[in-house]
């Protein structure tokens, strides 16, 4: 086997045989370690070696991998970096809840704010910032009863302390009633809101809250 | 021996034209985004030397500004063209974002300042509008408007913002600021909050002084 210079270890295709066996294939089916015609190889001696197709078989799949890999973000390696993009906020959970079809029933929503983010809360302090809210689309069969929102944190621009904002940072929770049909139904609800860091600010967007509600 | 030797041969064949697919794949999906990346002027936030704030990179610039005509507050169309052979600082903002209205006393201020030597600022709204709603569209006009004169923008303010958004980089975040020069050309451009003296220095730029 040859080594030169720091290389690194020698790459060996497939499990080694025993110190005194190569290994030697008759068909595709039946690979095997020949315990007669070791050369000191771990794998395979320069002369009288045969290739386990099967094993040649296994590494392509390996081989074809690492040149797809970077054909699906060609400027993933790039030192710049996008700004701002896709959501600020993630929905958490529940996926799924159960309740008592035709009542109101309880549903504690989470959600998690990107960090060095925040949004306004549902109320916020100023006519024309964008409040937080949560809905459900009026044509599913689960009403929105209700909705409790957290009180927002007060929050100051380093460059304008006199003025207060109210807002959500880290992960908060909607308080939601809901009623629901008999029957299991995906909710595809939302979640409007704007956010901003202590900088810029993102315009506002919708977010989708998937949420199987099963009315028993 | 013999059919494996061909088997392997047509086998390292493969290997050979997978290995040449995906290479030629990659940097075919390289260059397209890299063009089109370069097409729609995609800003970045790119770290400086000393690895702290972020600095704003955007290919507009040492590039033509792309010319624009939007309604201002009255109705009246305002092109980019019209303003060749002043120094033009387009402003992107919007009543829903804070750090515009902070910035937006520093903007009135360089402009009184600089306007004798040829400097305008165009504040581009991009808040949204409902076209189809014409009493929507009236309050939505109206809040621009009283958000406008609460600030003391006594600049063109033009709305509908959003129409133009994809040659200036998608817009991404506000405020965002481009520094055009007397020629037409982008000479500076701004991400974000940053300060009076930034934004003075590339009123300068602009003016070439």
């Amino acid at each position: 086997m040859i080594r030169e210079g720091n290389w690194g270890p020698p790459i060996s295709m497939g499990a080694p045989c025993l110190a005194s066996e190569t290994w030697e294939s008759t068909t595709l089916d039946q690979p095997r370690c020949h315990p007669e015609r070791s050369e000191g190889s771990a794998f395979c001696a320069p002369s009288g070696c045969r290739f386990d197709l099967r094993k040649i078989a296994l590494f392509l799949p390996l081989v074809l991998s690492a040149f797809a890999a970077p054909a699906q973000s060609p400027l993933a390696d790039s030192p710049t970096r996008s700004i701002l993009h896709g959501a600020a906020v993630e929905y958490l959970f529940p996926e799924q809840i159960t309740v008592l079809a035709s009542k109101p029933s309880p549903v504690a929503l989470h959600f998690r704010i990107a960090p060095g983010f925040h949004i306004n809360s549902h109320t916020p302090k100023e006519d024309y910032l964008i409040p937080t809210t949560f809905s459900v689309p009026e044509d599913s069969n689960v009403r929105l009863e209700s909705a409790s929102y957290p009180n927002g944190a007060d929050f100051t621009l380093p460059l304008d302390p006199s003025t207060k904002l109210s807002v959500y940072t880290g992960e908060f929770t909607i308080q939601a009633h809901i009623v629901a049909q008999r029957g299991n139904h995906l909710v595809q609800a939302s979640l409007h809101y704007q956010a901003c860091d202590k900088n810029a600010c993102m315009p506002p967007k919708t977010i989708t809250v998937p949420i199987d509600v099963i009315g028993k | 021996m013999k059919r494996n030797t061909i088997v392997l041969s047509v086998v390292l064949v493969l290997l050979a034209a997978f290995a040449w697919a995906g290479w030629a794949n990659w940097e075919s999906r390289k260059q397209a985004a890299e063009k089109r990346l370069a097409m729609v002027a995609k800003a970045e936030l790119v770290a400086n030397s000393s690895g702290d704030v972020p600095k704003f990179a955007s290919p507009l610039v040492n590039n033509p500004a792309p010319d624009f005509a939007l309604e201002d507050l009255n109705g009246k169309k305002v092109s980019l063209a019209s303003y060749r052979g002043k120094a033009v600082l387009i402003n992107f903002w919007a009543t829903w974002c804070g750090p515009c209205k902070i910035e937006t006393p520093w903007l009135v201020e360089l402009r009184n300042q600089y306007a004798s030597k040829g400097f305008e600022i165009l504040g581009v709204s991009l808040d949204d509008l409902d076209p189809d709603d014409k009493k929507m569209l009236a309050e939505e006009k109206r809040d621009i408007a009283k958000f406008a004169a609460q600030e003391h923008m006594q600049y063109p303010v033009l709305i509908d913002g959003g129409s133009i958004d994809k040659p200036y980089g998608g817009l991404d975040a506000l405020p965002t600021s481009y520094f055009v020069d007397r020629n037409g050309k982008v000479v500076a451009a701004q991400l974000g909050l940053t300060s009076k003296d930034d934004i003075e220095g590339n009123i300068r730029k602009a003016l070439s002084e």
